[in-house]
Formats: C-alpha cells, structure tokens, sequence
C-alpha cells in the first residue's frame, strides 16, 4: 500500500464517518423510529472522532512527506458533455490540519451539547444537523474541485439556517433564520457564477486545472482576468457566510440558535468558511488585485463597524457576534494583503478562543450574576478603552450610531428590501385582481378536498 | 426486443385503463384505492420495465403507426423511458397519499383516465392525438376541479385557459398539415400554423402572461387534480416533440422555441419572486410549480445538449419534490385545515413527521447537494451559462428566489407557537411508504446521478443532432426568418 493509497483511504474515512452518522441516526428517525439520546449522541460523536483520528493520522503521513499535497480522485459524479463534476479532494498543508481542527473541534461540541441539550425536544434534530454540518464542512474542507466545495458549502447554509431556527417556537429563531438563509442564498450567487466560469474557462473544476505548486506557494494556471472575476465573484460569496458589511446583520441575530451551534457555527467554523475559501484560491487572488483590494476595504470596514457596535451590545451572546465580526473582518483584511500563514493562525487560535466563550456564556452570566450579589454591587470600574480618549460630543454621536447598528440594517432595508418586496406585493396584488376578473368576484381559492 | 417494448407500453396505458372501469363499475369492493394503486403499481413496474428495455437498445427511437405532419403514433425513445416512469411515481404517490374522503369512485375514476392519457401522450408524437389527449387531460382535470366545492371559480380560469390553447393547438396543426413549412413554397398559413402550436405550448405551460391558471388551480382544486395536471408537463412534452430539432434554425430549435424561452426565462425567475410574497401554502406551490415548470421550457431550449438534458433533469427533480411538498401540504390539511402564511402557524408540535418530510422535500427541491436537484441545477445552470449569459443569470435568479420562498414556506406553517394544544397527527403507513419512495428516488438519483444523465444527455443529443443533419443535407429553401419553424417532416427518429 503506497502512501498515496494511505492517504485516499484516511481522507475517505474523513468523510464516510459524518455521513455514515447522518444515515445512522436519520434513516431511522425519518421512519418514525428515532433512536435513544445516549446512541445519536455516541454515533454522533463517534463519527467525529473518527474523522479526527483520520485527519491526524493523515497529518502525520503528509509530514513525513515533507506536507506534499495528495490529490486523491475518488471518480467522476456525473458527467455532460465538456461539463464533468468530478469527486475530487485534496489533502495539503491547508485543508489537513482545518480538517483536524474542525472536526475535533466538532467532536468537543458533540460532547458539550449531549449534556446541554439532555432532553430538549429536538435532540435528535440538533445532532442530525450537527452531522450535516461536519460532512459538509469536511467536503468543503477536502475539496479538490470547485463543485465539491459548493456541495459542502451548501449544507453549511442549510445546517446552519435550520440551527438558527432550531427553537421553532420562538417568532425571533424563525425570522432569524429567514434572515440568514436569504442572506446566504443570494451571496451563494458568487460562489455558483464562479463554478459555472472556472468551468468555461478550463473545462472542469478541479482545482489542479486552475492553480498548481503547493500551498501556500501556488501559481495561477489561468489568465488574469478569468482569475480577477472568479476571484471576485468568491469575495461576493464569501461576504455572506462571514457577515461582511453590508450584508452583516444576519450574524448577531443567528445566536437565537443553541448555545453549542452558535459556538461552532458563529465563533469558530462557518463564520470563517469563506475565509477558507478564499485561502485555499490564494493564487487567483494573487493575480486578482481588484479582490485583494475588496477584501482589505471590506475587512477594515467590517472590523470598524462590528468593533463600535459590539460595544453597546446589552447581552453577552450578541457582544460576542461582533467580537467575532471583527476577527473576521480583520482576517478578510489579512487575506488580501496577501498573506496566508497567518490569516490560518489567526482562524484557527480566534475560532479556538471564541467558541470557548460562546459555550462558557450562559454560565459566566450566572457567575457573574453571583459576584455582583456577593459584591452588593457592580465590580469595580469601567474598563479603559480608547473611545474615551475622544470628545464627549463625538463619543455621543458614536454611541447613536453603535446603538443603531450602524444603521446597516436600515439602510439595507429602505434601499433594497423594502422596494423589492414593495414591487413583489404590488404584482400579488395585481395577479389576485385579475384572476378574480378570470374566475368571478370571489376568485379561485375556495377549492379543498 | 421491440415486442417486449411494445407489450410494456401496453401494459402502462392499459392497466389504469382497465382500473378507471373496474371502479366506475363498482366492482372495486367499496375499496376504489386498492384497485388503482394496484393498476399504477403494475403501471410503474412496467414503465420500468420499458427503460430498462430501452437502455440495451442502441438508442434509435422505436417508432409505429399512422404518421401525421412528421409524428409517429407510437414513439418509443429516452425521453420517453424517463417521462414514463416518473408519471407513474407521481400518480402513485399521489393515490397513496389521498385522503380517503376525496377518494370516491367517480375521482379515482378520473384520475386512472387522466394518468392512461398522460402515459398515452408520452408514448406518441403524432399531432392528432396529442390534441385529443390534450383534451382528454384537461377534461378530466376541469371535471374534478368544477365539482370541488368552491372551485367553480378555478374551473372557470381553467376552462378559458385550456379551451383557447386547445383551439390554438388544433388550428396550428391543421393550418401546419395544410401548409407544411418545409415545402418549397410555405408561405403565411403555415407560419401562423407554427405559433398558433406556440401559443397553445405557451397557455398549457403557464407562461407569462398566460399563467395565471396555473396558481388557481392549487388554490381551487384538490391537490391531487392539481398535481396530475401540472406535474407531468405535457406541454413542454409537446414542445419536444414538435419544436425542437427544427430545421430551419441553425441551431437546431424552432424560432417559436426560443421566443417562448425568453418568456419562461421570465415567468421562470417571476413565479419564484412572486412565491415569496404568496399569503397561504397552496398558492405557494403553485407559484413555484409555475416557476419550475417555467424553467423546464428554458432550458429545452438551449442549443446545448447539456442545457437540453438539465432542463429534463429539472424536469424530474422538481416535479418529484414538487409532489412530495404538495402531498405532504395535503396530508396536512385534511388534519388541521387550510393553511396560511402571514404568520408563523406552529404546525411542528402536532405534525413533527410532516414536517419533516416536507422539509426534505424542500431541501430536495432547492439544491440540497446529494439530492437530484443539485445535479439539475447545475446542469441547467452550466448549460444556460453557456449559451447565454443573460439567461443563465435569470435561471440563476429563480432557484435563489425558489429557494428564499421555500424555506419561508417551511419556516411560516411549521415556526411559531403551538396555536392550539391538541393531540399530536401521526403518519400513516402509506403516506410515509409514498413519501419516503419519492424521498429515496430524489436522494439515490442525486448521489447517483450518471446513468440518469446519460440517458438524458443521449437523448438530448439525438434530438438537436438529428435536426442538424437534414439542416446540411437538405437546405431549407426559404429566409428561416419569417417562415414557420414547426417541423412536422418524418424525421430519422420519428418525430
């Protein structure tokens, strides 16, 4: 068995053990037969451990190789004509040790919420979206191709509207989760434009076609203008899933979810799946600079915005939602200064960090709460912050607009929602008229058998 | 082979045929639902039958019979070994799932016939008898939605809507026969003739601005009338057989065809914006039911065999994920009543499998990577890329839109509170045996999608390429332009 082999067959294992879970707890509950918490919990789990242990011992094989990347071809999916969507992942110095993160990180959070949610309602859904999220991430993660990467990327979007909107009863979870789907749906734009370019431009979307060398060394096989659309086209689809301005204002409403997904999903791993993205494209962007400069605009302005406005948060989980923003948008700013190595650092050590934040927040409250009556009182000072250095009147004026988000909401509602939906109701309402004109006054409508 | 092709054909059509009289002769034991989904078992088993049959031949189309204006009587080829099998899916599923109250004799009766007249159209390609069957489908149809208690309204929008593309669709073949465009001296007869065959396409399909039917039939009629009339697109099987692959265009597709995609194109990326601001579950649908349908006739018209075999993908996709929401929408209402939604309804805490199902069913009807749609929309959004940029960023727009309203959809009758706390509505055994048969051929098609693909590709192809040949050997004579683009000649593969 060639190390090549070995390497096949521990990227497999990556990403059969997730989806084995899915199937192992899905099938049965989908047929009204939902297993026992302490069996979906340890499959679960299992699962997940097992992609770790596969993604370490995968760590060690490429480290003994000098991290030479392995491109393992598992076949071709389905295939029309020039259009062929291949199966393809790569094992390199970039997606191995996040496929290790992720999915240990995952496997942690497992752990946590098998005791968070001890018997929630909807455990067994909580895991089985949990499972979605780790084979998807793992797909996007291993990739080779552009298409892999957008399978894994939409059941990110999925998993993560449906665990925002996990408490189905709460009016807020629902809209949230509206809020975010629609938010990723269109953003995902860029991402299906961009496969559907790469596509044209080298006749599949494998990655081998469209960059060579080993990351984070790599060169662009493409010309530069393919490689400044494409690229921009990822900078668009990214900005969705990491919550850059404009389109930021899902994020603090995403933690109506459970504490265990806002932390994996919202302090550590899909927060910062476009930010992967756009790594593991670092050579296109290397040719892109019109991207590389969208991102470094972006990035700052997000950070700025999320900083101000993270200040004035009045509850802990939507502090921590901003404090998050401005991790990634300073990520976003170090991706397109064109570094690589340390925007990696800098995802791997804030998601590690945020996520334990978020899982410790319903207990710091607690905690806190019992040192302030065991103090008769707030715990001394204000923390010192630079904003102080400013004029009362401009701090005031800072202070409006922190506590108005911005007004990125408003200003994304007034200009583009509200008229489309404005047009949108208008042309019901006119389609409601003339079919009442077509079937007589009462319209069609009445009809149910 | 050819016999054993036949024989399966035969046993398609006729086995609901034969169940229509049984239960409107009463002799169905009080139990019409046995019988009829005994008779679309062996309808199914057979069409199966028939694909497989199909897939070891060579792939030249089978074809029989009088022969009219360039359609056989009985056409056997890969379109039709997919369309086959998946009607039967849906009629089954949606016999399964019916609840027994709208389930008398009289309706089950209707429904056999309707569903022999849908395999009959897609076993021929002759002009006379896709008319007749027109009929005959939009008959049984405007029957059942005219007895729905307060339907009338829907059957009257029906009635205009199909009696004006029956009479478009007769008076085009008529004046096409009359004056058959690939003779030497065509002239204007025979260009009305070809969009006359258009407009009646364009009416059937629920195109803007002729789709207004399309939504008042789910909101007015039972699911099922409404399901049986739109899911099997017999329209857009009449644009395939009679304007695709015309000669005239250089391309290889009637000038009438592209001009009807441009419009679905629209109606395509309009019905799913119109869907995100529906006020209640049925019209929902049927506004992405007009979406998706819409996207179906783009696509067949693309240039590229890919674009070609995307639009047949979504074709099946949608309509199977399409059936599976709207059934799951029915089973829900016979339990708690129509559905709304302004606000969320809070139907997850008394139908939890419900919901579940039609989650499924929406996530495999918006992209869902595994399922079949992914695989379609990625074809269908490669293909129209390809051709054109516009049209690509059009259907690009629709399954973004489908999807918002989809998920809303989910969100607003399953979010919210309990509104009333009652006891919880279990599953039945053949809804979830329907359901889940629907789900699994989504998810087995989606993550093993090549073989379905070829075939769609081969048959894609056959259709354009067969339409280039004659175009080099035999030059059409007259400016393509402004003469009628409907090619009823007896072509190679029968059309």
């Amino acid at each position: 068995m060639t190390a090549h082999d070995v390497v096949a067959l521990l990227v497999t294992c990556q990403l059969a053990a997730p989806a084995a879970t899915l199937v192992l707890v899905g099938v049965p509950t989908l047929l009204g037969r939902a297993p026992a918490e302490a069996f979906t919990r340890r499959v679960v789990g299992g699962g997940f451990t097992a992609g770790f242990a596969a993604g370490l011992c995968m760590l060690a094989v490429l480290a003994g190789r000098g991290l030479r990347p392995e491109v393992v071809h598992l076949g071709s999916w389905f295939s029309v004509g020039h259009h062929e969507a291949t199966l393809d992942l790569v094992a390199d110095a970039l997606s191995v040790p996040y496929v290790c993160f992720s999915t240990g990180l995952c496997a942690l959070v497992n752990a946590f919420a098998g005791k968070y949610l001890h018997r929630e309602p909807g455990f067994t859904r909580f895991f089985l979206l949990l499972a979605l999220f780790g084979t998807g991430m793992n797909l996007m993660v291993l990739a080779g191709s552009i298409d892999v990467l957008f399978a894994g990327w939409e059941m990110l979007g999925i998993s993560s509207t449906l665990l925002i909107g996990f408490f189905l009863e709460r009016g807020n979870a629902v809209r949230a989760a509206l809020r975010a789907f629609t938010t990723y749906r269109i953003c995902d734009i860029g991402l299906l434009a961009a496969a559907v370019v790469v596509h044209r431009a080298v006749g599949s979307g494998d990655f081998e076609r469209l960059f060579g060398g080993d990351w984070p060394h790599g060169n662009c096989l493409v010309p530069t203008g393919t490689a400044v659309v494409v690229s921009l086209l990822l900078v668009f689809a990214a900005m969705g899933k990491s919550a850059m301005v404009p389109v930021s204002g899902w994020l603090p409403l995403a933690m109506e979810g459970p504490t265990p997904s806002s932390a994996i999903f919202y302090g550590a791993l899909s927060i910062h799946a476009g930010a992967y993205v756009l790594l593991r494209c670092e050579s296109l962007l290397e040719q892109a600079w019109p991207a590389r400069l969208a991102l470094i605009v972006l990035g700052l302005g997000t950070a700025l915005h999320a900083n101000v406005v993270g200040r004035v948060q009045t509850d802990l989980k939507s502090m921590l939602a901003y404090a998050s923003m401005t991790q990634s948008g300073l990520i976003f700013a170090e991706i397109g200064c064109g570094w690589r190595v340390i925007p990696l650092v800098h995802v791997i050590s804030h998601a590690i960090l945020r996520s334990l934040q978020i899982l410790r927040s319903p207990s710091a409250l607690h905690d806190r709460h019992e040192l302030e009556a065991a103090l008769g009182g707030h715990p001394g000072p204000d923390p010192w912050s630079i904003g102080k250095l400013l004029p009362e009147r401009v701090q005031a004026a800072f202070y409006r607009i922190a506590l108005d988000r911005g007004f990125e909401e408003m200003a994304v509602g007034r200009v583009v929602v509200a008229p489309f939906l404005w047009l949108l109701e208008w042309a019901a309402g006119m389609e409601r008229r003339w079919l009442a004109l077509l079937g007589g006054d009462d319209g069609p409508g009445g009809g149910r058998s | 082979m050819t016999d054993s092709l036949l024989g399966a054909a035969a046993v398609t059509v006729a086995a609901p045929l034969a169940a229509a009289a049984v239960v409107a002769a009463g002799l169905g034991g009080g139990r019409p639902r046995r019988a009829a989904v005994a008779a679309l078992t062996l309808s199914l088993v057979s069409s199966l039958a028939l694909s497989l049959l199909w897939s070891r031949t060579d792939g030249m189309p089978l074809a029989a019979g009088d022969r009219l204006g360039g359609g056989a009587l009985l056409l056997i080829d890969g379109i039709t070994a997919v369309l086959l099998p998946y009607a039967a899916v849906v009629e089954l599923a949606i016999l399964l799932v019916a609840p027994r109250r709208s389930l008398d004799p009289a309706a089950v009766a209707r429904l056999l016939v309707g569903t022999a007249a849908t395999f009959a159209l897609f076993l021929s390609s002759h002009p006379v008898v896709m008319i007749v069957l027109w009929v005959a489908t939009a008959l049984v149809t405007w029957i059942s939605v005219r007895d729905t208690p307060g339907g009338r309204a829907a059957a009257r929008t029906f009635a205009i809507a199909m009696a004006t593309a029956v009479v478009c669709m007769a008076v085009g073949t008529v004046l096409l026969v009359v004056d058959p465009p690939w003779a030497t001296a065509a002239g204007w007869v025979g260009a009305t003739g070809g969009w006359l065959v258009a407009l009646a396409v364009m009416i059937r399909k629920g195109i803007f601005p002729f789709h207004s039917w399309y939504p008042a039939l789910f909101a007015g009629a039972p699911m099922s009338t409404a399901l049986s009339a739109t899911m099997p697109q017999v329209a857009a099987y009449t644009a395939v057989r009679l304007l695709i692959g015309h000669v005239d265009h250089p391309e290889g597709v009637a000038a009438e065809l592209v001009v009807l995609a441009e419009l679905a194109l629209v109606t395509a990326a309009y019905g799913a914006a119109l869907a995100i601001v529906q006020r209640d579950l049925r019209s929902l649908i049927g506004t992405l039911a007009m979406s998706q349908s819409a996207l179906v006739l783009a696509g067949l018209a693309g240039t590229l065999p890919m674009e070609l075999a995307g639009a047949l993908c979504v074709w099946v996709s949608s309509g199977l994920s399409l059936t599976g929401i709207g059934l799951v929408t029915w089973a829900l209402e016979s339990r708690a009543g129509s559905i709304g939604l302004d606000t969320p309804q809070g139907r997850f805490w008394d139908a939890p499998a419900l919901a579940g199902f039609f989650l499924l069913f929406g996530l495999a009807g918006i992209g869902l990577p595994g399922t079949l749609s992914f695989v379609a929309d990625d074809l269908i959004v490669s293909g129209t890329l390809d051709d054109h940029i516009y049209a690509g960023l059009l259907v690009i727009a629709s399954t973004v839109l489908g999807g918002i309203a989809t998920m809303r959809g989910w969100f607003h009758v399953f979010g919210g509170p309990l509104a009333a706390d009652g006891p919880r509505h279990a599953i039945l055994l053949r809804e979830r045996v329907a359901f889940t048969g629907l789900l699994a051929t989504l998810f087995v098609l989606g993550l093993w999608p090549d073989p379905l693909v070829r075939a769609l590709d081969r048959a894609a192809g056959r259709l354009l390429g067969v339409a280039a040949a004659p175009s080099v050997a035999e030059p059409h004579a007259g400016p393509s332009a402004t003469e009628p683009a409907v090619d009823l000649q007896v072509l190679p593969d029968g059309r």
